[in-house]
């Protein structure tokens, strides 16, 4: 520690989390992702009673953003959606599942990770795919 | 939520446990609404167990929104600033709660 060139004094706390050292495992990447689709939904939660404020003044409010959501890009902003969704409810399982005491070994807790993220994925595809044929585009 | 550690813990996780078949719901819904006319749209949310879902989805997920961005801040703001920022947390949770329990009410009556 002689050769440690800050003194005590100046050092900073560091940021967590740690970004640049850590490597990345599937359960840090999910543990991110979870917190990531929270504020997502957080915003698209306000976004969506702004819509159901628009739509409850007349059907003038509510035809521009269905014609928005046919679009590829209106596609791609309820592909984002959907997956925020799935990916917190079923990360939330898993974190339900820790509360009782279970599913915390490492080996497990990677597993259900990959698990998390290729169920949201594939569920996400499916429900959109599903949306998207349902409204005949 | 200094010195409630326990009861944030608590409401956050009971929150979750009534969001899972809430959303479930809401993502059943979506898809079986896609392409909806507005009267069709108008119809659907306006039958009483629709609504009553809808209700309790705006309100559990204010609720469960509002602890979770309340860690955020405990996480991330500086100690001087979060009693300000969980202010503003509370004010827009609480006002999208009211934008969408006001218009869930004028669309199904």
């Amino acid at each position: 520690m002689a050769s440690d060139p800050a003194p005590a004094k100046s050092m900073s706390r560091p940021l967590s989390p740690h970004l640049g050292i850590w490597r990345w495992t599937a359960t840090m990447a999910a543990s991110i992702t979870h917190r990531a689709t929270g504020l997502a939904l957080y915003a698209g939660t306000i976004l969506l009673a702004a819509w159901a404020f628009a739509a409850s003044r007349g059907e003038a409010f509510f035809a521009p953003v269905g014609a928005f959501l046919a679009s590829p890009f209106g596609t791609l902003i309820l592909f984002g959606y959907a997956f925020a969704l799935l990916f917190h409810s079923i990360n939330g399982l898993r974190h339900l599942y820790w509360d009782m005491g279970r599913g915390l070994g490492v080996k497990t807790a990677r597993m259900t990770a990959w698990y998390a993220f290729a169920a949201s994925i594939l569920l996400a595809v499916a429900i959109v795919a599903a949306g998207v044929s349902a409204r005949g585009g | 939520m200094t010195h409630k550690g326990t009861a944030g813990f608590i409401a956050q996780r009971a929150s979750a446990v009534l969001l899972l078949p809430l959303v479930a719901w809401f993502l059943y819904g979506a898809v079986a609404n896609a392409g909806a006319s507005f009267e069709e749209m108008r119809a659907w949310i306006g039958a009483p167990f629709n609504a009553a879902m809808m209700g309790l989805l705006i309100l559990v997920g204010g609720f469960h929104m509002r602890i979770g961005m309340n860690e955020i801040i405990d996480d991330y703001a500086d100690k001087g600033f979060r009693g300000v920022f969980k202010l503003l947390n509370l004010f827009a949770c609480l006002g999208a709660a009211a934008l969408g329990v006001w218009s869930l009410y004028v669309l199904s009556s």
